[in-house]
């Protein structure tokens, strides 16, 4: 009797087992299908979030701009020694301080067979500059098309980094036909010239490209990508472990070890453009105050942040600027811990028994245990610090209002040029919304950097910005904490894999052997 | 009966214009700017201006809602902030997932909750009984972020039988759906036994063992039966629940579900994707309840005469 109800039971499992099988429509994992040369035809890479939209101007999000860095193309492309290479772009010149005139390769496709004019180029800039990606165009005034593939670009005003802004992968050219035939749905179906076309979309789980066999540059070595948004940081760790993922981008810092001592793994970590920074509002009482901002700067433990939060996986900062931007400057010696010069300019501020404050950051885990170790150094000096963890929408919008004490942020210079890094957060006119959320004005910082944006003379520019960041450091609107590093994890089979500062990893030559 | 189901689905439409107003008003008096949403961070004062213009975000409360209203009865939710797709496409592309994994727990902690528990019932305090009670506690109290996560590592990472996550064929199936499972598997576990033990002491059970029926009869046909209403209302409601998106278990296993989706969207302050998935998520949870009720009938013909 017993035995025929187990019997049952199994049976009624395997019957849902079945069932399973009936419920999926898609196949499994492609990592055993392989190509021609000894090579998997399928690379699978992990990332912690789905891209929010394909059309490159309706995004800048992380998991966005991985995906647009293989279906889109720039007119030109920054090489790591910050050189820039014709792409799009075959030549280019600069014929006034306000016009700039660039010459496109010839019988360059995009993936709908549509070739490449300059008249793309025009629609292009004009679309993107009332789009997402605006901050990055809004030097151009026009574009000209002067023929078929030669167009001017008419500046505003003389914008030196401006090949720096277009080397970045949200410049990228879109088709006209394409986005016009798509409308709003666009995001859903895009068309570019890069050596991967758009395949298949399941949201919230992964994206799918094949190679764009007339890629200009040649067909890519690997046929397929497959990007799997993977959120839970562990998770992404787990299936390239396990092999079911290719390269994994942002590895916790918890993971490391783990992808470092598996031999069939190879953990790749490099300097990014990124500096992360507590920031102070200087409207409000004490920050008003820049013995207060000092003091608060000598108190952090920079150091022990990055060995306790990042394992070791950062820099010091001592400008506001990452080493690996262009410019900046090494002779800043920045804030080194010092708790009895803290605890000094605090006296001279007369805040001799310290005072109340609150710190803001967002439900990011590794800013919240950055915000405990600075509230307890700024204990050890008598400044009372409450957390406060707000979610990201509100965290930006009550920021931008003003309503903070200090808070937590990160600044990515996307593009590796000094005026992407400064302008923004450091420029009187810059608002809070956009980034000067410390409401810093400094009449001598907001004409070195527009004298830094004009000037195409790079050893004048760097005096600028030299200088620019010597004062922002003096002024301490922010405490730069570190340079984090970029981490990815790849398996050992993966060749030709290069981790771009920028966070938008272009996978055109990357091959995976079987 | 059927003036019954009519009536119920009558009574769905004040629930979720309730429900739309309450999400409404939270969404739109919690702090964050959809224009700066969709325009990024790095967005000009002017270029925000001009969308909040455009969006009619400058318009008051009522205005809003109104505007909200008008175009939800016409089926228009409008578009996600984030994605800019059309709110129900992106809630349909990702339901399947969400349905698959809840239908397929469900039917996983039926099968082994009933069981177990009318078991455990009709023997007891037996060894049999107090195992399987300990089980089912564990099985209610494990966290299921824990849970999965202890899967994830016995059989992907060491035995390397299973993927660890994504959405793919069968084997994707096997360990989000033991995490929903076993959990939901104890609480139907723990409500059979208690509801199986209320009716076996009943009289009409001692008279049907007196009148000699076997005793798989008894149990399966006269106790059980009776025992099924709470129970049904457990499955019931935990399909309801899981229904909505079992957030923590798709995160662990990157489950393309709508719970994830939901999370997402209140973080992003994405209001018509937000406003859309509450709508739905209260329509499919108030269908599914409306179903238990007309099973209701089917088990116990006595209450069926209650329907009017």
């Amino acid at each position: 009797m017993k035995t025929t109800r187990f019997i049952s039971i199994a049976l009624a499992l395997a019957l849902s087992a079945s069932l399973f099988t009936g419920c999926s429509n898609s196949s499994s994992s492609s990592g055993s299908s392989t190509g021609s040369q000894g090579i998997k035809e399928e690379i699978v890479i992990a990332q912690n979030s789905d891209a929010k939209s394909l059309d490159l101007q309706a995004s800048n999000d992380g998991g966005s701009l991985n995906v647009n860095a293989q279906i889109y193309d720039t007119l030109v492309v920054k090489n790591a020694d910050g050189t820039f290479s014709p792409h799009l772009a075959k030549s280019w010149e600069q014929v006034s301080d306000l016009v700039w005139q660039f010459k496109l390769e010839e019988g360059v496709k995009f993936h709908n067979g549509e070739e490449l004019k300059a008249s793309d180029v025009k629609f292009t800039f004009e679309r993107g500059l009332t789009s997402t990606i605006s901050y990055m165009l809004d030097f151009i005034d026009s574009v000209d098309v002067v023929d078929e593939y030669t167009f001017n670009l008419n500046l505003k005003f003389p914008y030196a980094p401006i090949l720096s802004n277009l080397s970045y992968t949200s410049t990228g050219i879109l088709n006209e036909k394409a986005v016009t035939e798509a409308g709003e749905d666009y995001g859903q179906n895009p068309i570019g010239t890069g050596a991967y076309m758009f395949s298949n979309w399941k949201a919230g789980d992964s994206i799918e490209l094949v190679a764009f066999e007339d890629y200009f540059k040649g067909a890519a070595p690997t046929k397929k990508l497959k990007y799997r948004s993977i959120p839970e940081n562990t998770s992404r760790s787990i299936a390239l472990e396990t092999g079911e993922v290719d390269i994994a981008y942002d590895i916790d810092p918890v993971d490391k070890e783990t992808i470092r001592s598996n031999d069939q793994l190879v953990l790749i970590e490099a300097p990014s453009l990124q500096v992360d920074y507590v920031g102070f509002n200087m409207q409000k009482e004490p920050f008003t105050d820049v013995r207060v901002r000092q003091a608060i700067n000598y108190a952090i433990d920079r150091e022990g942040i990055i060995s306790a939060v990042l394992l070791g996986g950062g820099e010091v900062a001592t400008t506001p600027i990452s080493p690996k931007v262009t410019m900046s400057n090494p002779d800043i010696v920045g804030y080194p811990r010092d708790v009895e010069k803290a605890k000094e300019l605090l006296k001279e501020a007369g805040y001799e028994n310290g005072f109340q404050t609150t710190i803001w950051t967002n439900d990011n885990s590794v800013r919240t245990r950055i915000a405990q170790i600075v509230q307890a150094n700024l204990k050890e000096i008598g400044i009372d610090v409450a957390i406060e963890t707000l979610e990201w929408s509100s965290y930006l919008d009550r920021t931008s209002n003003g309503e903070h004490d200090m808070f937590i942020l990160g600044w990515t210079a996307t593009t590796g040029d000094p005026d992407g890094a400064m302008y923004v957060l450091f420029h009187g006119s810059s608002s809070a919304t956009a980034g000067n959320k410390f409401f810093y004005s400094n009449d001598e910082v907001s004409e070195l950097l527009d004298l830094g944006r004009a000037e195409t003379d790079d050893a004048k520019r760097q005096e600028y910005y030299y200088k620019a960041q010597e004062l922002v450091v003096e002024d301490a609107p922010l405490a730069a904490l570190y340079y984090a590093n970029d981490c990815a994890g790849i398996s050992a089979k993966v060749d030709g894999f290069v981790l771009s500062p920028s966070k938008s990893h272009k996978l055109y030559g990357v091959t995976c052997a079987i | 009966m059927y003036k019954y189901i009519i009536k119920r689905l009558a009574l769905l439409l004040p629930v979720l214009i309730g429900v739309s107003f309450i999400v409404f008003t939270i969404m739109y008096f919690t702090p964050g700017d959809p224009a700066q949403i969709i325009l990024g961070e790095n967005a000009t004062e002017e270029a925000l201006a001009n969308l909040r213009e455009e969006m009619g975000l400058n318009d008051s409360f009522f205005v809003q809602y109104s505007r909200f209203i008008i175009n939800a009865v016409q089926g228009d939710f409008g578009r996600s902030y984030q994605s800019n797709r059309v709110v129900f496409d992106e809630i349909f592309s990702r339901f399947p997932a969400t349905l698959q994994l809840a239908g397929i727990g469900v039917l996983l902690s039926v099968l082994i909750g009933i069981p177990v528990g009318v078991i455990s019932a009709t023997k007891q305090y037996s060894f049999f009984d107090n195992t399987t009670m300990v089980f089912a506690l564990i099985g209610v109290s494990m966290p299921n972020f824990w849970q999965g996560l202890m899967l994830i590592m016995l059989f992907s990472v060491w035995l390397g039988i299973l993927p660890s996550g994504g959405y793919g064929d069968w084997t994707y199936f096997i360990l989000p759906a033991i995490t929903l499972g076993t959990s939901s598997a104890g609480s139907i576990a723990r409500m059979t036994r208690s509801s199986m033990l209320e009716v076996i002491r009943q009289d009409y059970i001692r008279t049907a063992r007196a009148k000699g029926v076997l005793e798989k009869n008894v149990v399966y046909k006269h106790a059980l039966k009776n025992a099924l209403i709470p129970i049904i209302t457990v499955v019931g409601l935990q399909f309801g629940y899981l229904l909505g998106g079992a957030v923590l278990t798709e995160t662990v296993f990157s489950w393309p579900g709508i719970g994830r989706l939901l999370v997402d969207s209140i973080k992003q302050k994405d209001t018509p994707m937000v406003q859309g998935l509450v709508v739905f998520i209260a329509v499919t949870f108030s269908i599914v309840n409306l179903c238990i009720d007309i099973l209701y009938s089917y088990v116990d013909p006595r209450i069926k005469s209650q329907y009017k």
